[in-house]
């Protein structure tokens, strides 16, 4: 049996490529996050979770919605855009066994700990840092969920200890989202330039 | 000239895009009204498949924060004599009724340790006695076709809820809190109280329950204003 195999291709390297699921789910929690975290800044000037009625106040230009009615609506429209999102990407990534290749595992610890390839580090500390905003992204809608229907779901409540803990994880979640937002950016430019990132969008 | 036309054409462009409209939209309620119209329904519908006739946990009486319950009211905050002062339940009831506070003093008692948790983001444990709400429905008798309660203060403060949460076992009309009768601040001498409303929907200084068979469109002081009018928690 003769092989018949196509030219080997040896020019350009090979582009990065993303399934249009992925670019989606991107896509999707990018906005719903910022919508939430506007209104959510709005809400917070309500009451300060820091200092309550004497405490600092975020402000306009910060936030969304004018007033903390608006805010609310804002919040708890955005809160179902990207839970949904987050439920149904994670279905998608155990369905097509994604979790097994795409996300941080042993190899990569150990590349950090012991690896000589500064690209292969790269990598690894890349595939870390979002692999663990996944649990962060989770907590934000339990603590969420927990102070949105404290009473119904008070079994959720009851595990924050109290109702500061709770807020106080909640907003934890804003800090945390934007440092990761500059750092998970960083490390794909230096992964994989610009292609890397306009792979995930476009 | 062409130059003045491109940077025309640019801002154009950057005012059409999505970010620039989201930033446009910050410090202001642009849409904010149109959002929550169109998500509300959806909100309700979840809170309203959550919400069990089942007693919320409470807490024991150690863990009540007497500092942390804000006092919120809109207008002034009436001086009712007690001796003078009666509830008037009516509307789609079969038994309309007029109670003195000695009527309500003389019926059970619940007394309940809850979480209280305000709109604004802060919560307290607080304890509240009074009559459930539910008894003294169950005396007034609301017709088949009762399906919302109207609550009147006599601030003119009024609230509206759903006959399914007025009925709860943990809906309370209140004259104690924290153990000892209940201040002019917080609503004397009669008030709501419940583990499963937010705080705006808690009427203080009630004068009046009135069952409707649908909402009025008038729903609530706050809700009239933007907040949500189910309000669940």
């Amino acid at each position: 049996m003769t092989s018949a195999r196509p030219p080997k291709r040896t020019k350009s390297p090979r582009l990065p490529t993303q399934t249009l699921l992925a670019k989606i789910f991107h896509w999707t929690n990018l906005i719903s996050l910022f919508v939430m975290l506007f209104s959510g800044l709005q809400i917070y000037n309500a009451n300060p979770v820091f200092g309550g009625r004497s405490g600092w106040n975020f402000p306009d230009y910060l936030t969304l919605g004018g007033w903390l009615a608006g805010g609310r609506n804002w919040h708890f429209a955005a809160m179902w855009f990207y839970a949904l999102n987050l439920l149904w990407y994670g279905l998608y990534v155990m369905i097509s066994r994604r979790w097994q290749k795409r996300y941080a595992s042993g190899s990569d610890l150990k590349a950090l700990r012991v690896s000589q390839n500064a690209k292969r580090k790269n990598y690894a500390l890349h595939r870390l840092v979002y692999t663990a905003i996944i649990p962060i992204l989770v907590l934000s809608i339990a603590s969420g969920l927990a102070m949105y229907k404290p009473a119904s779901l008070h079994w959720l409540s009851s595990l924050f200890v109290d109702w500061q803990t709770l807020r106080t994880v909640h907003f934890i979640a804003v800090p945390i989202f934007i440092l990761f937002t500059f750092v998970h950016s960083l490390l794909a430019l230096r992964v994989g330039s610009i292609h890397l990132i306009k792979s995930m969008f476009v | 000239m062409s130059k003045s036309i491109s940077r025309r054409q640019l801002l154009q462009w950057s005012g059409l895009s999505s970010a620039s409209l989201l930033l446009n939209s910050c410090g202001s309620n642009l849409w904010s009204k149109e959002v929550g119209q169109a998500i509300e329904p959806l909100n309700q519908a979840t809170q309203a498949l959550l919400l069990t006739q089942k007693p919320v946990p409470e807490y024991s009486l150690e863990q009540i924060e007497p500092d942390k319950l804000l006092i919120n009211t809109f207008a002034q905050t009436p001086q009712i004599d007690p001796a003078k002062y009666r509830l008037q339940i009516e509307g789609e009831v079969n038994h309309p009724m007029q109670l003195s506070l000695n009527d309500l003093q003389t019926m059970p008692l619940t007394s309940m340790v809850i979480q209280h948790v305000c709109v604004e983001g802060w919560a307290a444990i607080v304890q509240w006695g009074g009559v459930r709400l539910q008894e003294l429905l169950r005396l007034a008798q609301p017709k088949p076709n009762a399906r919302y309660v109207y609550f009147k203060s006599a601030d003119g403060y009024y609230e509206s809820w759903d006959l399914v949460s007025a009925t709860h076992p943990q809906t309370l009309m209140a004259y104690q809190k924290n153990g000892q009768s209940l201040s002019a601040d917080n609503g004397a001498p009669l008030r709501l109280a419940s583990p499963i409303k937010l705080g705006y929907k808690q009427s203080k200084w009630v004068t009046q329950i009135m069952l409707t068979n649908q909402l009025m469109p008038k729903t609530g002081y706050w809700e009239d204003r933007g907040y949500e009018w189910f309000g669940g928690l």
